[in-house]
């Protein structure tokens, strides 16, 4: 078992986890307003892989 | 038409906030992310369990459709909580920050905006969900063996039902309570008592909604769709009608009120 031949399977995982955090930074960038400290937010998604982009999109945004 | 005019301002919104991104990825990690690892533990175990020289063990691969079947499971657990998660605040965050009077001020009927905004999170729902299933499938081929396409057509038709009863629930909490947390707090809450509700009596209620996927499975094994999924599947789809009716008159009323 090599690890060339298990990339081309697992990467489309990583690359979704890759989007799903580029555009949760995209989206951390661009809001003003956070629950809670901004910076909190930023080590979260990028720490906490998958959940974090994930709990950020869903409570870490203040509404409108 | 009103009911256009607020479904696209749903549209927009996804789009603005991004949920037609992440919830559509969110939904393909879940239901990729079983098969994959299953199909890969034992070959992982190989390469860096540190295992005795000559010490095996088989770890059975599931048939295909049991591997496909764990992505429901997935979506049984995590994915209803995404479903609730971005729910809860489609009505309740409207009327909670005042916009909700903005929209209902002019001649917008409830009805109209309970209904759109339903159909607008089972677009995004379903879209999403759709997408997980099919790189679940296009996995599942790969990797277990052959499932036929009408199979997974059926089966992403039936489970489907879930995810939209789960949303009508949520939709309903929203039009009974104001804050967000409470409305997921109280759908959660629905979820994991009808859980509780139908393992103590399976035996008795043999269509109880909860029953859904089990029925999923039987058919992917036996090839035909027992008359049981049926019967489970219209009692859901009576339950999403009578929540959806409920939650016009709920919201009418505290509407009314205020």
């Amino acid at each position: 078992m090599e690890i060339a031949e298990v990339l081309p399977i697992l990467a489309p995982l990583f690359l979704l986890e890759a989007i799903l955090a580029i555009v949760a930074i995209i989206s951390w960038f661009k809001t003003d307003e956070t629950n809670g400290p901004k910076w909190m937010w930023l080590l979260i998604i990028l720490l906490i892989s998958i959940i974090g982009p994930i709990l950020f999109f869903v409570i870490g945004r203040r509404q409108r | 038409m009103q009911w256009t005019t607020i479904f696209k301002k749903e549209m927009l919104e996804y789009a603005r906030n991004y949920s037609w991104i992440w919830v559509p990825i969110v939904f393909i990690i879940l239901a990729i992310m079983d098969p994959l690892t299953t199909y890969y533990l034992p070959k992982i175990l190989d390469t860096v369990g540190g295992l005795p020289e000559g010490a095996t063990f088989d770890i059975p691969q599931p048939p295909p459709a049991q591997a496909l079947y764990m992505s429901l499971s997935e979506f049984s657990m995590f994915g209803v909580v995404i479903v609730v998660l971005i729910t809860m605040g489609t009505i309740a965050g409207e009327r909670q920050s005042g916009v909700a009077e903005l929209v209902l001020v002019k001649p917008v009927g409830y009805f109209t905006y309970i209904s759109s905004k339903w159909a607008a999170k089972l677009l995004l729902i379903w879209s999403s969900y759709i997408v997980g299933m099919l790189a679940s499938w296009y996995y599942v081929n790969l990797l277990f063996g052959e499932i036929a396409f009408t199979t997974v057509v059926q089966v992403i038709l039936f489970y489907g039902l879930w995810l939209t009863l789960v949303t009508t629930i949520t939709i309903f909490f929203n039009t009974l309570v104001k804050t967000p947390l409470l409305v997921g707090f109280l759908s959660i809450a629905v979820m994991i008592a009808m859980s509780v509700v139908n393992s103590v009596f399976s035996h008795r209620l043999i269509w109880f909604p909860n029953n859904l996927s089990s029925y999923i499975l039987q058919m992917m094994d036996t090839g035909t769709i027992p008359t049981d999924l049926w019967a489970t599947a219209l009692i859901i789809i009576g339950l999403i009608v009578v929540l959806l009716v409920a939650a016009l008159f709920t919201f009418r009323t505290r509407e009314m009120a205020n």
